[in-house]
């Protein structure tokens, strides 16, 4: 299955500012990224999600002009990254997923002269260094040598650097791996914050739910394929029925109301797991429960309560590839 | 481009003096060969003045020892996934293979300046004029053992055969010099080595550091000759290794 990423998430077809044609990159006989054709539109946060060994850090590498391409070339800003590596390394910076310093640095080391060779001034350097170690919370820690920290710190200096580089595309991978949960949630509000100073961001990850709270677009890989990219509602509305209501009521509904309730075009099934309750699979939740609200309420069939549900990226992810993103994650293991 | 290349020396020669450990032990084990080996040896040698000859060999030495340290870097970043983030800023390739070869010359000349310091304290007058050429040609030497420790790195691509390759160098290259014995020495012993050891960078800059700290022995009548020697050196390194480097980081050699 080959799928393109082209449409923002308001539906409108705009310029990307990555695309890929055909990227793909082999070790051996081995796909590590198979034939890639993906758009990135400006000032999104994308997801890149799938699990380990799916080909997510590769497919970075190449964008990063790090690793050349097998086949297919990548468009960064409007620079194609076989024929102007240099430009394109001038747009990006990257969070890598194993923080990469060597241990006898510091934090301050790390950071300093990481703005330094982006391009930052003597001044606002001095200034920034400051503000985004204090926003890591890596300042106190700043003179300590690397093999003195934690994972989770070092992964915070990792990120520092690209907060502190505010490049046109950033690009995070896990950022969030070996973190507590509230260290998640700083560092997703850092995402954030980077976006929203214009910023567009590739989030790589295997987190479901991070991928899902932050992404505008997300874009699942499995094997070294792209197998599908939207916005995440989309996504799950793309499983057909993938939405459910339960619905309890205060006596057993008849069988023509049943019947009625099938008939509508949302809706995929009705099952009666017991006389008094209905399940119904349907699709676009949110747009048919107050029609079937409506339609029950003009029945009189008495709801003591009613439960909705959608589905989530698992699912999505299930959906695609047949396989919960752990078992995928065992298969490439 | 001047300021990147700037930055990518400065990461390297920063880096250096992080390994302050290493810094100190090597310190250490330079004055121990001059005020125990130097002294003891030059008793029962029989070469005039050869304490002050050993003591110009072995900052040569120790220069040498301190320039090829930037190739265990290079296995050291590797390890630490540092390369990748190398190869992901907005540098060049150039800019970064020259960077780190200069860088790796630059620390060790720095490096070793005052133990270079401690030598002429030992060996006493110097000519300024011809002191200073050496200098230059030390540092030409320097960067040339870096770019050769850089190009082998990169070649080999393991750390363990690196280690043993750079150790059978080391044996080979120093001891086929004249960095602790004069040519006549080595020649007499056995042409082939002198044929050798003629050729050596070295052996060069061995000479060319007496021939500018004044110590009599070998009598060079043309210092140019050692000078474009060490020159051929440090632009064969410098410029061919950084090509080929820089195709190995294209080709993902590095991996």
């Amino acid at each position: 299955m080959e799928s393109h990423c082209i449409f923002s998430s308001t539906g409108a077809k705009l310029a990307p500012i990555i695309r890929t044609e055909n990227l793909t990159k082999k070790f051996g006989q081995q796909f590590a990224v198979d034939h890639l054709n993906l758009e990135v539109e400006e000032g999104e946060i994308l997801g890149l999600l799938g699990p380990n060994g799916a080909g997510k850090t590769t497919a970075i590498l190449m964008l990063a002009t790090v690793i050349k391409p097998t086949e297919g070339t990548a468009y960064v800003g409007k620079y194609d990254i076989r024929k102007q590596p240099e430009k394109v390394r001038g747009l990006l910076g990257i969070a890598f997923q194993e923080p990469k310093m060597l241990w006898v640095s510091t934090p301050w080391d790390v950071v300093n002269w990481h703005a330094k060779v982006c391009g930052l001034s003597t001044s606002e350097r001095k200034k920034r260094v400051k503000q985004v170690l204090d926003a890591v919370e890596m300042w106190d820690a700043r003179r300590k040598n690397v093999h003195a920290l934690s994972g989770g710190m070092r992964k915070r200096v990792e990120m520092a650097k690209v907060l502190i580089q505010r490049p046109k595309i950033a690009i995070v991978d896990e950022p969030t791996a070996q973190i507590d949960i509230v260290g998640k949630h700083k560092i997703w509000n850092m995402l954030r914050e980077l976006r929203d100073e214009g910023s567009t961001i590739i989030l790589a990850t295997n987190e479901l739910y991070e991928a899902e709270i932050l992404s505008q677009r997300v874009a699942i890989m499995h094997k070294g394929k792209l197998l599908v990219c939207d916005t995440p509602k989309k996504l799950k509305d793309s499983i057909v029925g993938g939405d459910i209501i339960d619905i309890q009521f205060g006596k057993t509904p008849d069988a023509k109301t049943v019947q009625e309730l099938r008939g509508f075009d949302e809706v995929v099934s009705v099952l009666q797991p017991k006389p008094s309750d209905l399940r119904v699979h349907l699709n676009r939740v949110e747009e048919v429960v107050p029609k079937i609200m409506n339609f029950l309420m003009k029945r009189d069939v008495p709801i003591t309560s009613i439960h909705m549900s959608e589905p989530s990226l698992d699912d999505v992810f299930a959906h695609y590839t047949g396989l919960t993103i752990e078992e995928a994650q065992e298969s490439e293991e | 481009m001047v300021n990147r290349l700037l930055l990518v020396i400065e990461r390297d020669v920063r880096l250096f003096f992080q390994y302050k450990f290493l810094i100190i032990l090597r310190s250490i084990w330079f004055v121990s060969q001059i005020a125990l080996f130097g002294l003891i040896a030059s008793r029962m040698i029989n070469i005039p003045d050869y304490f002050r000859y050993y003591v110009a060999g072995l900052s040569v030495m120790t220069l040498y020892s301190a320039a090829i340290f930037i190739g265990f870097d290079i296995y050291e970043e590797a390890e630490h996934g540092v390369f990748e983030y190398l190869l992901s800023l907005p540098v060049s390739r150039r800019e970064l293979v020259l960077g780190r070869s200069i860088g790796g010359g630059l620390r060790a000349f720095i490096y070793v300046g005052p133990l270079i310091a401690v030598s002429l304290y030992v060996i006493g007058t110097v000519d300024p004029i011809n002191f200073l050429i050496s200098m230059i040609a030390l540092f030409l030497f320097a960067f040339g053992v870096s770019g050769m420790s850089i190009t082998l790195a990169v070649v080999i691509k393991s750390s363990d055969r690196f280690d043993i390759f750079m150790g059978v160098l080391d044996a080979l290259i120093v001891r086929l010099s004249t960095a602790m014995y004069p040519l006549a020495v080595i020649q007499a012993s056995n042409p082939a080595y002198g044929s050798l050891a003629s050729f050596n960078p070295i052996t060069f800059a061995a000479d060319l550091f007496r021939w500018g700290a004044a110590i009599p022995l070998p009598v060079l009548d043309n210092p140019l000759m050692p000078f474009l020697g060490i020159v051929v050196f440090f632009s064969l390194f410098t410029f061919v290794g950084v090509v080929i480097y820089e195709r190995r980081i294209e080709g993902g050699g590095w991996q």
